[in-house]
């Protein structure tokens, strides 16, 4: 039937996508691995990754995915059972299957299959480490009852199953979890009561029996523990080869079992343990319908401000309070709707660990990735498109910035070399930084090479600014080779491209022999954002709330004080200050009193000019279009109540603009307006 | 794939003198209705009366309402509390306690 075919895709999509977090999780577990191969919380980590993968592949259709997977996590086993050592081998033959695992995922929507050459070199490998035979190459995960002893013969397992306190509020029942164990062999089972409370304490939908179980079985312990597959990670689970005989039925008596159990928890201090669940729950939505919901809040932030202009010009009370509230519940709904958004930027980050594992190898570098404030969020869209500008990033570094072993030796560096993501917050913008401790930016090499390129003229003067921002020209590459890595000049033009289409900003700081830093100043999101509305003559501009400090007042008596300088004081301390009339070439007359609004921005505290400032605007960012995308000191445009459009400054490149001109001379003050600049919305 | 629990209902049938409270659980005995029974058997065993308990018409018994009779089987051993369990168990959840480990559980201290 369609709507069971529909239901089928929908699962198989949502396992998807639970499969490329687990592997993320994993390849960055496998990552830290190897630095620590001793931790056996990590071998645990990436196990029951696999174990998880496995479980839900095999539930979910991906027999393939699930009986590869199946022989990785036998070696993580042996592992955890202290019979296998990590080594960098058998973390690299992972993260090479966790590539087949990726393409077997995606195999299904029509995407490149996996390797299946590949795939069984790393499954002989595998089972060489392992020293399992060779069995169910490409086939589904074995069957429980089917023999994981190679020899066929039944075993003994000692079992203990303690459920954890929610599983049947969570819908399992573990008598069905008995029962098919029940199935796989002979099984003596002793339900301990131990733990239950007095009737007066008991909750009533908690779990409180644990069972001690003697499992005769000719299956193995990865067909056992698949029995708890689905509950493993909430419940108490042990399951030991019985070294000796199996115990006969009166041996395994309640009085026994009882006195075990009294044994066990008076070692554990009377307490069960548990694998603490996550007490967060979470529900997975589809972005795009996020996208549409936070469209629709902002359709209905512009329609509140349209009401709210009505009532103000109607000066009707009622209507005034309905709009109040109104503006109120919106703002909430907008705040709610943004939150829901916000994602932090860690699985990006961690993304990265692989990435330069592999470059490392390649390149025959020693470099370590350090990550930090890699719970700082930013918008899910924004997260989205940030990959690829990174990965060129890391790519450049890894490749260009870092140098080889040798001249590290020889400039007395340490020898392993470090390449520094970070993130954080700062205004209503995320700075994210890729720094290394490479050789830096040859200054001179970047001039000679747009000279000979015909990107500046032989006798241009630049600042070291200027001369940074040229590596992100089109075609721009001092590599005197190119590698597969990087050299084509073409990474550094995406990563712009990237971050102005994101509404962001790229700074370059370099010091030679002591490494490059690229930050990326990016806004927290894209869609909505609390403005300060201000007007000069005719025109509105919303500037971001985050960025101001505070209005003041500027009489002409202060312009005066001033003497034609444009700085103001402000509690005895000099403000400069940007006159945006001037700036923007706009003819009309000057009231009495201005109004400064202080703005911090990256180069310090900064005055905006404006006629009048109207008051604080919720912000639905509309992108200008291709058509304005030049206009650089411009983020966006938003319609007010009235239905009149006004546009949306970024502070931080205003004042650069300002700054740059005063350094070039091009004006005798700080700002300049030219044909080019001037918004056409004016 | 998972073991999901059924869908239970429980029908309970109350049947009160002076000295004696009986109460008969029919249908599944399970944790939609635990709250429910955890109620009833501190309500009967509150009483002060002998509470007897009927799990004749019962077709399915879960992990919940195995610990609620035997917590309520340990509260009867308080001095003047009496709690029995009368008829006989349908053998299919006899089997069916037996193969979870209860067989050595007895519910009726």
């Amino acid at each position: 039937m369609p709507s069971n075919a529909n239901n089928i895709d929908r699962f198989k999509q949502s396992f998807r996508e639970e499969a490329r977090e687990i592997l993320v999780e994993l390849e960055s577990a496998l990552l830290e691995l190897n630095g620590n191969p001793e931790d056996l919380e990590l071998v645990g980590r990436v196990f029951r990754s696999l174990h998880t993968l496995k479980g839900s592949g095999a539930m979910f259709g991906f027999d393939e995915l699930a009986a590869f997977t199946h022989h990785l996590e036998t070696a993580f086993d042996e592992v955890r059972n202290g019979r296998l050592k990590i080594d960098s081998e058998l973390v690299d033959l992972t993260l090479a299957a966790l590539d087949q695992i990726k393409a077997m995922l995606e195999e299904d929507s029509g995407n490149a299959a996996a390797d299946s050459g590949a795939c069984a070199e790393i499954l002989a490998k595998v089972r060489q480490m392992t020293g399992t035979a060779e069995s169910h190459p490409a086939g589904p995960v074995p069957e429980q009852a089917s023999p994981a002893d190679e020899s066929g013969a039944t075993c003994d397992w000692q079992i203990r199953f303690a459920p954890g306190p929610e599983l049947m509020l969570k819908g399992t029942d573990p008598l069905l979890l008995l029962r098919e164990l029940k199935q796989m062999g002979d099984l003596r089972i002793v339900a301990s009561m131990a733990a239950v409370p007095p009737l007066g304490e008991l909750e009533p939908e908690r779990c409180y029996i644990s069972w001690e179980m003697v499992l005769s079985t000719a299956a193995g312990r990865d067909a056992i523990r698949d029995v708890f597959i689905f509950v493993e990670d909430s419940c108490e689970l042990s399951i030991e080869s019985a070294s000796s005989p199996a115990p006969s039925a009166a041996a395994c008596t309640p009085d026994v079992t009882a006195k075990a159990l009294e044994e066990q928890r008076a070692l554990s201090g009377g307490r069960r343990i548990y694998d603490k669940p996550s007490n967060a729950s979470s529900l997975r939505v589809p972005a795009a319908k996020l996208d549409q919901f936070v469209d629709l809040v902002g359709e209905l932030v512009t329609v509140q401000a349209r009401l709210s202009e009505i009532a103000t010009r109607r000066d009707d009370l009622e209507i005034t309070e309905v709009s109040e509230e109104i503006e109120r519940l919106t703002s909430s709904l907008r705040e709610n709707s943004m939150n829901i958004r916000m994602t932090p930027i860690r699985a990006t980050f961690e993304k990265f660990r692989r990435l330069v594992h592999d470059l490392a190898r390649d390149l025959d570098k020693d470099v370590e990735l350090t990550i930090e404030g890699a719970d700082t969020e930013l918008d899910k869209t924004v997260i989205d498109r940030l990959s690829d500008p990174l990965m060129h990033l890391i790519r450049n570094s890894m490749d260009h910035g870092i140098e080889p072993g040798d001249v590290r030796a020889a400039d007395g560096k340490r020898p392993t070399a470090t390449i520094r993501l970070s993130a954080r917050h700062s205004g209503a913008s995320v700075l994210v930084e890729v720094s290394d401790d490479g050789g830096g930016i040859d200054v001179d090499a970047v001039r000679n090479r747009a000279i000979e390129k015909g990107l500046i003229a032989a006798d241009a003067v630049l600042t070291e600014a200027e001369i940074f921002a040229l590596l992100f020209e089109p075609g721009f590459s001092t590599a005197k080779q190119v590698t597969d890595i990087s050299g084509r000049g073409v990474g550094m033009d995406v990563v712009r491209q990237s971050v102005e289409s994101l509404r962001g900003t790229i700074d370059v700081a370099s010091k030679r022999g002591q490494g490059t830093s690229v930050t990326l100043r990016l806004p927290l999101t894209l869609a909505i954002i609390d403005g300060l509305l201000v007007k000069i003559g005719n025109a509105n501009f919303v500037m971001p709330l985050a960025n101001t400090l505070e209005c003041i007042e500027l009489t002409r008596e202060d312009v005066a004080k001033a003497n034609g300088r444009h700085v103001a004081e402000v509690r005895g301390e000099i403000l400069p200050y940007i006159r945006l009339r001037e700036y923007f070439n706009i003819h009309s007359e000057r009231p009495e009193i201005e109004q400064i609004m202080v703005v911090e921005t990256e180069e310090g505290r900064y005055g905006f000019v404006v006629d009048q400032v109207l008051g604080d605007h919720q912000t639905v960012i509309k992108n200008l279009g291709r058509f304005y995308r030049h206009v650089k000191f411009v983020s966006g445009a938003t319609i007010l109540g009235n239905g009149t459009v006004a546009l949306i400054l970024d502070p931080h490149r205003l004042v650069k603009d300002a700054l740059h001109a005063n350094t070039r001379g091009a004006r005798g003050h700080s700002v300049a307006v030219t044909g080019s600049r001037r918004p056409k919305g004016d | 794939m998972p073991c999901l629990r059924k869908e239970l209902v429980l029908s309970v049938v109350q049947e009160e003198s002076q000295e004696l409270s009986v109460i008969r659980l029919g249908g599944s005995v399970g944790i939609a209705s635990a709250a429910e029974l955890k109620k009833l058997l501190l309500q009967a065993l509150g009483s002060g009366k002998e509470v007897r308990v009927s799990l004749e018409s019962a077709t399915d018994l879960d992990v919940t309402a195995v610990q609620l009779l035997w917590a309520a089987g340990c509260e009867a051993k308080r001095p003047g509390a009496r709690f029995t369990f009368i008829e006989a168990m349908p053998e299919e959840i006899s089997i069916a306690l037996g193969d979870a480990g209860f067989e050595k559980v007895s519910l009726s201290k």
